[in-house]
């Protein structure tokens, strides 16, 4: 592209038809007629502009008159170039502002999106550290969870496992001696009131030791304090410990229905998957407790069955169910359909985790009003 | 940027002349214009002005011929000083081979000198010339005005630059602009003299140059 301060050429200066006019002029100022050419005639002269010859100049009566004419058209050339020369600067320098502008826009453009990937980047780290730290929170929460229920079943199991042992046995032998005191007492009416109470008593005592070994065993199982991390479990056995821990915690109030059917081992670590049941069947608690105007009807029924070479847990409620709203959700930490303090809601989260980590799938289904049931398919060995 | 054309074996180059608004630019060219008696002198071509204030630019061309029949010529330019000719100037800028500051000398336009320096800074830097390698004059003007800063004080300001020593000029009355030129045509040769073997094949060594492109009619006349 031709500068503005390139040397102009004839053409740049005149047009052919101003060139004509210029020649018709000088013409009739000489004495014979003269022509400008861009290139060399014989008798011509150079018209020069800015010591550049623009042209030549022939014809005229003389050297004298070539002379004149020529320096009468350098003298017009000047002024024409200066018109030039300041149009031709301001259109340079107009598109040179042009294209800073465009430039600018483009760098404008440019930074607007390497700001809005940042920000892109900046949303993806923060996802990805929101994940870390609730997956960082869940598994504290679990080991915690896990922890102190271990560690209580640990300290219960070995602290009462022994005393409620010799106490049961000493109340069978008590029994006996009961049984020897009746024949030695006076056999009055007051005596036989006396023994026959003695013998209740002694009974119910029985009774209530047998229970307490019995939340023991479930407490032992549960937790699996002495199970390694993955061994063949029977699920129906784990489910029944939850069940008991759970009716402990209700106090016995929960109507839970049980089908548990004959289905083969899952590899599995049992804690864990005690612990998922057990916050599945809490959820299933709360949310009978949470269906007001049905209380009283309320029920969980827990089935099993076998299929393939899948288990299917089923644990069904008909109680508060999930509103749509909220069934996505379900499984995203910290949700919670429970008012503020009634849990941390990571129950499901954690049971959701644990059977993927078991190769499992859980299902959700649930309606409002009308209940919620929850499906787990693990593999079997 | 020096342009040579082989075909008709011209060698074209530009000295730009630099400064704040009204430091006496146009007044150097003028007085070059009237001064210089160089081989080859076009036109003074004072493009539009407003109050006696650049608008555009002026030019001045001049021009020596070598025996080698080299067609050299030194186009000399001003820009306009006034702040918001600013495109006008760098498109005047671009491809300069040298530059003459013209600074003034009067107290009150310490800052302003500052500031069109570092125009020319930037300015330089956006038409891809380097100022360290430009060769570039200073001259400090109207040394006639009254309480103009003292010269040893502006020398020894400008003595840590590779720009010293700077030329003292009153332009409005022709002394310094010759002077001025020299400086910036020897600065100037430096630079060229190699790319274009001026010494070796036209036959122009650095004095030549000089003086065949600043002949003046005082030193013809003397
Ligand atoms: N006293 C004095 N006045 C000067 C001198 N040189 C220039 N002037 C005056 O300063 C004024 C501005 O001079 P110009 O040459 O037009 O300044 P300029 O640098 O071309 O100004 P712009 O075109 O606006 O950038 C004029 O009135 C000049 O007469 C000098 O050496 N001494
Ligand atoms: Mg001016």
């Amino acid at each position: 592209m031709r500068s503005f301060e390139d040397d102009p050429t004839l053409d740049d200066l005149l047009t052919a038809e101003q060139l004509q006019r210029l020649t018709h002029a000088l013409s009739a100022l000489c004495r014979k007629s003269v022509t400008i050419t861009p290139h060399r005639q014989d008798d011509a002269v150079a018209v020069e502009f800015n010591l550049e010859t623009v042209g030549w100049l022939s014809g005229g009566a003389s050297p004298g008159e070539r002379q004149a004419a020529s320096e009468l058209v350098s003298f017009l050339m000047m002024f024409i170039a200066k018109y030039r020369l300041a149009a031709s600067l301001h259109h340079d320098t107009t598109e040179a502002s042009y294209a800073e502008l465009q430039r600018q826009n483009e760098a404008l453009r440019a930074s607007e999106a390497r700001y809005r990937e940042l920000s892109g980047q900046l949303q993806q780290r923060v996802d990805d550290q929101v994940e870390v730290i609730q997956q960082t929170q869940q598994d504290l929460y679990e080991s915690s969870r896990l922890r102190s229920v271990g560690h209580l079943a640990a300290g219960v199991a070995h602290e009462i496992n022994n005393p409620i042992g010799f106490i049961s046995s000493n109340l069978r032998v008590a029994r006996d001696y009961l049984e020897d005191l009746q024949g030695l007492v006076p056999d009055t009416e007051a005596n036989r009131e006396l023994l026959d109470d003695f013998h209740d008593l002694i009974g119910e005592s029985v009774d209530g030791a047998k229970r307490i070994a019995s939340i023991v065993s479930d407490l032992k199982t549960f937790s699996s304090i002495d199970q390694a991390d993955y061994t063949p479990c029977d699920v129906n056995a784990l489910l029944t410990s939850a069940i008991h821990l759970l009716q402990t915690e209700h106090g016995h109030q929960l109507h839970i229905m049980e089908r548990l059917n004959d289905v083969p081992k899952i590899s599995c670590h049992p804690g864990r998957i005690s612990q998922s049941l057990y916050n599945l069947l809490d959820n299933a608690a709360h949310a009978l407790l949470d269906a007001k105007p049905k209380k009283g009807q309320g029920r969980i029924l827990v089935k099993t069955a076998a299929r393939d070479n899948e288990v299917d847990i089923v644990i069904q409620d008909n109680g508060c169910g999930i509103p749509d709203a909220s069934r996505s959700q379900v499984f995203d930490a910290f949700y919670t359909t429970r008012p503020i303090g009634s849990g941390t809601g990571l129950g499901l989260t954690v049971a959701h985790d644990t059977v993927r980590a078991h190769r499992g799938t859980i299902k959700i289904d649930s309606r409002e009003g009308a209940g919620t049931r929850v499906t787990l398919t693990l593999p079997a060995t | 940027m020096a342009e040579y054309t082989s075909e008709d074996n011209k060698l074209a180059l530009k000295v730009v002349f630099y400064g704040p608004a009204l430091s006496g630019k146009t007044t150097n060219l003028m007085q070059l214009h009237s001064l210089l008696n160089p081989e080859r002198k076009g036109e003074l071509m004072v493009l539009e002005t407003r109050d006696d204030r650049t608008l555009f630019f002026d030019m001045l061309p001049i021009g020596l011929k070598s025996n080698s029949g080299l067609d050299l010529r030194l186009k000399l330019y001003t820009v306009p000083g006034q702040v918001q000719h600013d495109s006008t100037r760098k498109a005047v800028l671009s491809r300069a081979d040298a530059v003459v500051f013209v600074a003034d000398s009067q107290p009150s336009q310490q800052d302003n000198n500052a500031n069109a320096f570092g125009n020319l800074e930037e300015n330089l830097e956006k038409v891809g010339l380097d100022i360290d390698t430009l060769p570039l004059a200073v001259q400090f003007n109207k040394r006639d005005i009254p309480g103009a800063v003292d010269e040893t004080v502006l020398q020894a300001r400008w003595s840590v630059t590779p720009w010293s020593p700077l030329i003292m000029a009153s332009a409005l009355h022709g002394q310094g602009v010759i002077e001025t030129l020299r400086t910036v045509l020897d600065r100037l040769y430096t630079e060229i003299d190699n790319e274009f073997e001026l010494a070796n094949r036209h036959g122009i060594d650095r004095s030549q140059f000089i003086t065949r492109l600043s002949a003046s009619h005082e030193v013809n006349r003397a």
